[in-house]
C-alpha cells in the first residue's frame, strides 16, 4: 500500500534542502535581532522611571484612603514600564501568524504604502524578531531578577559603575541561568519558522506544501518533518554544549 | 534611569528603522505602479497559488511552472518585462493585490461572480466545478451527496458556486461543507475517508486524477460552469489592456495554442475559450 | 586627620527611625567595633557609611572630603557622582555573605577591581594579589572558583578582594555570622593580623570577646542611638548604662 519511491525522495530532499537554507536564514537572523532587542525590552520592562514621583510626599507613601491610593498610583506611574508591559502582553497574547500578517499588510492598510517585493522577507524577520524579543525579554528579566542583590552591592562598593556592574557581573551570571528557558524558545523558533508560509515566503514548509501539491503526495510533508527534527537535534546539541561550557562555576 | 530611557529610545528607533526599511524602497515601487509611468514598467509580478497544478506549481528543479505561468512568461517576453512569479496564500490574495506586492492574480482565477471586485481580462478558460469521490464510492450523482461531508478550498470558485442561490438546495443537503486551505490536503482527506467528496475546478480534478491513478473518479454531471480570467486591481485597466493586447497577438499568431498543446493531458485544449 | 567622620546622621525607613543623630569618628589605625542587638541600626549605619544607603540627614566625611554634607535644615546633600567615585576608593567592605563573584576565579575576584577601577598595571596587581593570598593562606586556590571553597576560605578571599583596592579604612559587616562556628576562628585571626598592621577598621560584630581583644574603641548601639562608647575594657567589663549591661548580660550567660 505505502510504496516509497526512493528517486522521488531524493528529488524532494534536494528541493527541501534549498527551503531548509531559507528556514535556517529566518532562524539565524531572528535570533541575531531578537536576542539583543529582547534585552532592551527587558530594560524597559524593569524601568522604574516615574516622572511624577518627585511630587510624592512622605505622607502618601502608606495611603489608607481610596483617594490616597489613587494619588499614590498616579504619582508612582511608570510610563516606560507600562508601555513595555502592554507591548509584551500583545506579542505574547496574539498568534504569531496574525502578527506576521499585520506586519506585512499593515503598511498598506494603515498608511496606503505600496509594498516592494523585498518587503516580504523583511516582514517575516520583523514579525519573528519582535515576537521573540518579547519572549526573550521576560526570560532575561527573570534571569536578572534572580541575581542576589549582594552582587550589585559588592560591585558598587568596589567602585563599579552601573554599566560595568551589568556587563561584567550581572549579565554573565544571567546568561548562565537563562540557558534552559532560552533553549526551549530556540527549539520552538525552529518549528515556528514554518509559519512564514502565511506570507508565502519560500521556506521549507511552504516548499514542502507546494511539492506535495505538485506530486499529489503527502510524502514531502513527512520529509520536511524529518528535516525539522534534524535541525532541532543540532540545535539541542549546540545548546547542551553551551550549557556545559558555562558549568565551570555554580 | 536615564540610561534605561536612552536604551528604550534606541530600541524604539531601531524598530522604526527596521519598519522604515520596508518604506524606504517604496518610491521606486510607486514608479512602477503609477499608470503615468507604466511606459517604464520593467517587471510584471503575477500572484499564483503554487499548490494549484496544472495552472501553477513547483517543478522538481525548484522553479514555478504551469499553464498560466507559461502564458504570463510569453506576455512578458513580448512586452520586454521581467516576469516575477510570486506564490501567494490563496486566503490573502486580495491583500496581496491591494498592497501592490503583486500586479495581478493569474492562476485559474474564476471571474464568474467576482466581476465587480476586480478588473478582469477576457476569459480564457471555460471551467466547470465538478465533484470528485473515491472510485469505489456509491455516490453517482449530486443527489447522492445528501448527508455527506463535502470539502472545497476556502475562498475558491467552487465554494462560491456551492454557496450561490442556484445550488442552495444541494448545499443544504450536505452533512457539512468543509473548507480547506489547499486541494492536496482535500485529496488526502478524501483518501483517508475523512470526507466523502471534493468540489473542485475540473482542471485541478483532472490533474489529480492523472497523478493519483484510479483511486478517484469524477461525477459526470458538473456542478456549474464558469470562466477563468486574469484579475487585476480594481480600476487598473491600463495594465489589463496591455496584457490583453499581447494575449490577443499570441492567439492570432498561434503561440497561444502552442502553449495549450503542452497541457492536453489535462484536457486544457477542450477548455480554452479565448477568442472563441 | 580623621579617616571617617559621621555627624548627626539620621535615617528613616518610612515611619521607622533607624538611626537617630548618630555621630562617630575613626582615626587612622583605629579599630572600632560596633555591637548591639539586632535591629539596633548598626548594620544600617555601616551601609550608610559605605554609600549603600543614603542618609536622610547629617554629614559623611572621608579624610576631610564630604561625601554628604548637611544643609541649613540638617538634610544630607550628597556630592556629585565623580567625587563619590573618588571617595569610594578610600573604603572597602567585607560582607556577611561574602558576595564574591561566582563566575570569576579567586584570582580574578581579587585582581579585576584594581585593574578595571583602580586603573593599575596588571603585573603589579597580580603580584600584590599573590602576596595577599599567601597572607590569607590561600596560595593554592588562585584558580579555584568560589563554589569550590569553604565559607571561611570564601570570606578570606573577600577580605583579600577588599584589601587589593588598598582602602584607607575597611568595614566588616558581621563577617563571621554566616560561618559555621568552627570556621569563625580563621577569620578572626585574619582581622587580628590586620589590626596588628594598624589597618583602620570598623567591625560590626556579635563576637564580644573578639571585639574586646581586637578593638581600641567600642560603640554599643540600641534603638538607633549610641548608648555607650569607650575603651573595650570600660564598655565590656564595666558598662555604665542599664541597656548595655542587659545586652552584655545575655551574652555572658
Amino acid at each position: 500500500m505505502i510504496g516509497i519511491d526512493f528517486s522521488q525522495v531524493w528529488g524532494i530532499l534536494g528541493q527541501l534542502g534549498e527551503g531548509m537554507g531559507a528556514s535556517v536564514m529566518i532562524f539565524a537572523l531572528t535570533l541575531l535581532f531578537s536576542m539583543p532587542l529582547g534585552l532592551l525590552v527587558a530594560f524597559g520592562r524593569m524601568s522604574k522611571w516615574a516622572p511624577l514621583h518627585f511630587l510624592e510626599k512622605e505622607e502618601t507613601k502608606q495611603p489608607v484612603s481610596l483617594g490616597g491610593r489613587i494619588k499614590a498610583a498616579v504619582l508612582g506611574f511608570k510610563p516606560i514600564q507600562f508601555i513595555v508591559k502592554i507591548f509584551i502582553a500583545i506579542l505574547r497574547g496574539t498568534p504569531l501568524m496574525l502578527q506576521l500578517i499585520v506586519v506585512f499588510y499593515g503598511p498598506y492598510y494603515l498608511f496606503g504604502m505600496q509594498l516592494p517585493r523585498s518587503y516580504r522577507f523583511i516582514a517575516v524577520l520583523i514579525g519573528f524578531s519582535v515576537n521573540y524579543a518579547a519572549y526573550f525579554a521576560e526570560i532575561y528579566r527573570s534571569g536578572i531578577e534572580s541575581i542576589p542583590v549582594g552582587q550589585y552591592e559588592a560591585a558598587a562598593v568596589l567602585g563599579y559603575s552601573k554599566s560595568q556592574t551589568f556587563r561584567r557581573i550581572i549579565f554573565p551570571q544571567m546568561a548562565k541561568r537563562i540557558v534552559p528557558p532560552v533553549t526551549n524558545e530556540v527549539i520552538t523558533l525552529v518549528k515556528d519558522t514554518s509559519l512564514a508560509f502565511v506570507l508565502t515566503y519560500e521556506e521549507m514548509f511552504t516548499i514542502a506544501k507546494q511539492i506535495a501539491a505538485k506530486e499529489a503526495s503527502i510524502l514531502p510533508l513527512f520529509v520536511a518533518g524529518v528535516f525539522y527534527f534534524i535541525f532541532n537535534f543540532v540545535v539541542a546539541f549546540v545548546m547542551e554544549r553551551i550549557e556545559k561550557a558555562m558549568n565551570y562555576y555554580r | 534611569m536615564k540610561k534605561y530611557l536612552a536604551l528604550f529610545l534606541t530600541m524604539a528607533m531601531s524598530v522604526t528603522m527596521l519598519a522604515g526599511c520596508g518604506g524606504g524602497e517604496q518610491p521606486a515601487q510607486d514608479n512602477v505602479e503609477t499608470p503615468a509611468d507604466s511606459a517604464e514598467r520593467t517587471t510584471f509580478t503575477i500572484g499564483f497559488d503554487a499548490e494549484y497544478p496544472p495552472y501553477g506549481y513547483r517543478t522538481d528543479a525548484g522553479d514555478y511552472e504551469g499553464f498560466d505561468i507559461d502564458l504570463a512568461q510569453e506576455v512578458c517576453n513580448r512586452r520586454g518585462w521581467e516576469l516575477i512569479k510570486q506564490p501567494i496564500d490563496w486566503n490573502t490574495k486580495d491583500m496581496e493585490l491591494n498592497s501592490g506586492s503583486i500586479d495581478c492574480i493569474w492562476n485559474g482565477f474564476t471571474m464568474t461572480g467576482r466581476e465587480d471586485s476586480y478588473t478582469f481580462s477576457e476569459p480564457y478558460v471555460d471551467n466547470s466545478i465538478v465533484f470528485v469521490v473515491l472510485a469505489d464510492s456509491d455516490i453517482q450523482t449530486a443527489a447522492d451527496l445528501a448527508g455527506k461531508v463535502v470539502v472545497t478550498q476556502a475562498d475558491s470558485s467552487a465554494l462560491s458556486a456551492l454557496e450561490s442561490e442556484d445550488n442552495a438546495e444541494l448545499t443544504a443537503s450536505f452533512a457539512t461543507l468543509e473548507q480547506i486551505a489547499d486541494y492536496n490536503s482535500a485529496f488526502m482527506n478524501l483518501e483517508a475517508g475523512v470526507d466523502d467528496a471534493i468540489a473542485v475546478d475540473i482542471g485541478v480534478a483532472q490533474y489529480q486524477l492523472q497523478s493519483r491513478g484510479d483511486k478517484f473518479r469524477m461525477l459526470e454531471e458538473p456542478l456549474s460552469t464558469e470562466q477563468y480570467a486574469i484579475g487585476f486591481k480594481q480600476g487598473n485597466t491600463e495594465l489589463r489592456d496591455q496584457v490583453q493586447e499581447t494575449l490577443d497577438e499570441m492567439l492570432a499568431d498561434g503561440t497561444f495554442d502552442e502553449i495549450v498543446a503542452n497541457y492536453t493531458d489535462y484536457n486544457l485544449d477542450q477548455m480554452v475559450c479565448l477568442g472563441k | 586627620m580623621k579617616v571617617l567622620e559621621i555627624n548627626h546622621c539620621n535615617k528613616k525607613f518610612g515611619d521607622n527611625e533607624v538611626l537617630k543623630d548618630i555621630s562617630l569618628s575613626v582615626s587612622e589605625g583605629q579599630v572600632v567595633s560596633v555591637i548591639g542587638p539586632s535591629g539596633s541600626g548598626k548594620s544600617t549605619l555601616l551601609r550608610c557609611a559605605t554609600l549603600l544607603e543614603t542618609m536622610d540627614g547629617g554629614d559623611l566625611v572621608y579624610l576631610g572630603e564630604y561625601a554628604a554634607k548637611a544643609d541649613a535644615e540638617g538634610k544630607a546633600v550628597y556630592s556629585d557622582k565623580e567625587s563619590l567615585k573618588n571617595i569610594k576608593k578610600n573604603f572597602g567592605l567585607v560582607f556577611q555573605n561574602f558576595n564574591l563573584f561566582p563566575h570569576y576565579s579567586v584570582m580574578r575576584n581579587i585582581t579585576e577591581p584594581p585593574i578595571l577601577i583602580g586603573k593599575r598595571p596588571k603585573d603589579e596587581v597580580y603580584r600584590e594579589a599573590r602576596v595577599l593570598l599567601e597572607k590569607m593562606g590561600l596560595s593554592d586556590k588562585e584558580d579555584a572558583y568560589p563554589f569550590q571553597l569553604s565559607g571561611g576560605q570564601q570570606q578570606r578571599v573577600s577580605i583579600a578582594r577588599a584589601l587589593a583596592m588598598k582602602p584607607k579604612i575597611l568595614f566588616f559587616d558581621e563577617p563571621t555570622s554566616a560561618l559555621d562556628p568552627e570556621l569563625t576562628g580563621e577569620i578572626l585571626k585574619v582581622i587580628k593580623d590586620l589590626a596588628a598592621e594598624h589597618m583602620t577598621m570598623v567591625i560590626v560584630t556579635h563576637e564580644m570577646a573578639f571585639a574586646r581583644d581586637v578593638s581600641n574603641h567600642i560603640i554599643f548601639m540600641d534603638g538607633g542611638v549610641i548608648i555607650e562608647e569607650g575603651a573595650p575594657q570600660d564598655v565590656i567589663n564595666s558598662p555604665q548604662q542599664e541597656r548595655t549591661k542587659a545586652f552584655l548580660g545575655r551574652f555572658q550567660q
